[in-house]
């Protein structure tokens, strides 16, 4: 390494492409979450449900090794929509608790020290830098959520005896696009809650209230109102009805609180849109030195 | 083709009016911004690097639309904002190979430019220590380190000696100073220090309620007064200014030997000291009147509001 060169010279070599300094956001951002041990000791624990998951579809394809390890027991474990339905809720409230401890490190490490005039001076747009971000949430939450169901649904149908591929691929689908829809969702959220707090554990804080407090209001709304429009607040009850349809899964709630599809998908949007607007906004008041 | 074009440029934020009219043609290899606080020296700056759209007519940076070819304009400039701005959390040397990475570098270059930058500004003893733990001094070079790693064709220092001591303070005006004679870069420094761009600079833009109060060559201003010159002599006086109107000065006495002169452009000071030996007087006091900064700024800041915006010293 030429540290022995002390004046200053021209950059004379070839710039990377624009689209890669989204690619150095994300990066950056990724390593900055990773460095925590915390970050490593969550992901570790997210990880555990499924390795459970594995052994449950392990032993319902095993009779012989179900009967040796779950003694006295006859019953089969059916692997269906309901068992990725399991899976996937699991990982996915995992995954709101890693993005309650990585969006705000994303985030506010950058405001907290007023980095963003500096970061936006280089070729990156406002639009650039969020992108950058939601991309580290992003592939942080798919690694705990979608890939790894998928993997699972995978073996699955590896492991089956019987021709299951094929006639469960609806449950591949569901499983890939509820676990999209839903961790795009958190990746705004948490980014956008991040940007507007100073401190991080406030900010950790913060998120898990946007997801709680509008579903205890829906649901006294609901109750008083003797409607269920309140439910439209409840984001875990709507994100499970969303699943449970994208699955094919047995319906978990009555279906006079159940929300149409249509209803849920345009409340999603609706809240991205704000959270989004919220970024937008806070952003742009940070990205340049007032004067 | 100037370092920096403006043609008209007007840039409103909300109601209120931030730069109105400027116009003007920036060439100097470093050039200075000064203004009083609220002139819009900082929202020239932001309008160059693209953050604000102008209303009216455009700036030009390096022949680019500073608005709309806003990306292009960034990968050329580094900019060193006034205030802190880095990542606390982050090493310098992690922090100025991120920015590089940021400006267009390779991961392998920019970690290596980044070693440099911090070798050249003089943290290279304490790049592995989080930015956070820097003094002041420090934060301010490792801003200037991040603004130069990419190696840009203009580098936009904001206030680069605020809040720094007296030594740090010349370790700073050296450093641009250094970057200035290396010759590869242009300079914008914008202070409201006079003496840190009398120092640096040889072009200076002043800026007045949003409008250019003055735009001026300094070393070409200097040059224009290197002629006029006082002089303090004892001995034959009149004789002696009679002597030196014949060599085609313009030429006052005043009581007590002095003497006030502009010299046309073919004669030289030493011409002078040969008429004084030859008639015996002794010049006890030569000032060649230098017209300072301050003059400028000070005549620039006697222009009222509604005079015009271009004005030439």
């Amino acid at each position: 390494m030429s540290v022995y060169k002390h004046d200053y010279r021209p950059f004379a070599g070839k710039v990377t492409p624009r689209w890669m300094r989204i690619y150095v956001l994300s990066r950056y951002g990724a390593a900055e979450a990773w460095s925590s041990k915390i970050t490593v000791g969550l992901f570790v624990l997210s990880l555990l449900p499924l390795v459970i998951f594995l052994i449950g579809i392990y032993l319902a394809n095993n009779p012989l090794a179900r009967a040796l390890i779950v003694k006295g027991s006859s019953g089969a474990i059916d692997i269906d929509a309901g068992y990725f339905l399991k899976m996937l809720e699991f990982q996915s409230w995992l995954a709101l608790i890693l993005t309650a401890w990585i969006a705000p490190r994303l985030i506010s490490f950058d405001l907290a020290d007023n980095a963003l005039p500096i970061l936006l001076s280089h070729p990156v747009s406002r639009f650039g830098y969020v992108l950058g971000k939601f991309l580290a949430m992003f592939m942080f939450l798919s690694i705990v959520t979608w890939i790894p169901c998928l993997l699972l649904f995978a073996y699955q149908a590896y492991s089956s005896p019987l021709p299951w591929f094929a006639a469960h691929l609806s449950i591949a689908a569901g499983l890939f696009s509820g676990a999209i829809l839903w961790i795009t969702v958190l990746s705004i959220l948490g980014l956008a809650l991040s940007s507007w707090v100073k401190w991080r554990v406030v900010a950790t804080g913060a998120i898990f209230a946007a997801v709680f407090v509008p579903a205890g209001v829906g649901a006294i709304m609901s109750a008083i109102l003797r409607t269920r429009w309140g439910f439209l607040l409840n984001l875990p009850m709507m994100m499970s009805v969303l699943w449970q349809r994208m699955l094919g899964a047995h319906p978990i709630f009555a279906e006079k609180y159940a929300l149409p599809t249509p209803a849920i998908l345009a409340m999603l949007l609706a809240s991205c849109v704000c959270f989004v607007a919220m970024l937008n906004a806070r952003i742009r008041a940070r990205e340049v030195v007032r004067g | 083709m100037g370092v920096i074009d403006l043609e008209g440029l007007e840039v409103r934020l909300g109601n209120r009016t931030v730069l109105n009219g400027l116009t003007g043609e920036l060439r100097g290899k470093a050039i200075g911004l000064l203004g009083p606080n609220g002139a819009g020296k900082s929202s020239l700056i932001n309008t160059l690097l693209g953050f604000y759209k102008p209303l009216r007519g455009r700036a030009r940076v390096f022949g680019m639309d500073a608005y709309q070819q806003r990306a292009q304009i960034r990968e050329a400039v580094g900019y060193m904002p006034e205030n802190d701005s880095f990542i606390g959390n982050m090493s310098g040397v992690r922090f100025v190979r991120y920015m590089a990475e940021l400006a267009g570098l390779s991961a392998a270059e920019a970690l290596e430019r980044a070693h440099e930058a911090l070798f050249f500004v003089g943290l290279g003893e304490v790049r592995y220590r989080k930015i956070s733990t820097y003094s002041l001094g420090m934060k301010q070079l490792i801003k200037l380190a991040q603004a130069l790693a990419h190696g840009p064709k203009l580098l936009i220092l904001d206030e680069p000696t605020n809040g720094l001591d007296p030594m740090a303070r010349q370790r700073m005006i050296q450093l641009i100073k250094d970057i200035h004679k290396q010759g590869n870069v242009h300079l914008l420094i914008s202070s409201h220090l006079l003496r840190d761009v009398d120092e640096t600079c040889d072009e200076v833009l002043i800026l007045k309620n949003g409008r250019i109060a003055a735009l001026c060559n300094i070393e070409e201003e200097r040059r224009s007064n290197r002629s006029f010159i006082e002089l303090e002599t004892v001995g034959a006086t009149e004789r002696f200014s009679v002597s030196v109107r014949g060599l085609g000065c313009e030429c006052a006495s005043f009581p007590g030997g002095r003497i006030k002169l502009v010299m046309p452009d073919h004669i030289e000071a030493r011409d002078l000291y040969v008429i004084a030996s030859e008639q015996g007087v002794q010049i006890r006091r030569m000032n060649q009147r230098r017209d300072s900064l301050e003059d400028i700024f000070l005549r620039a800041m006697e222009n009222e509001a509604g005079s015009p915006a271009h004005v030439r010293l």
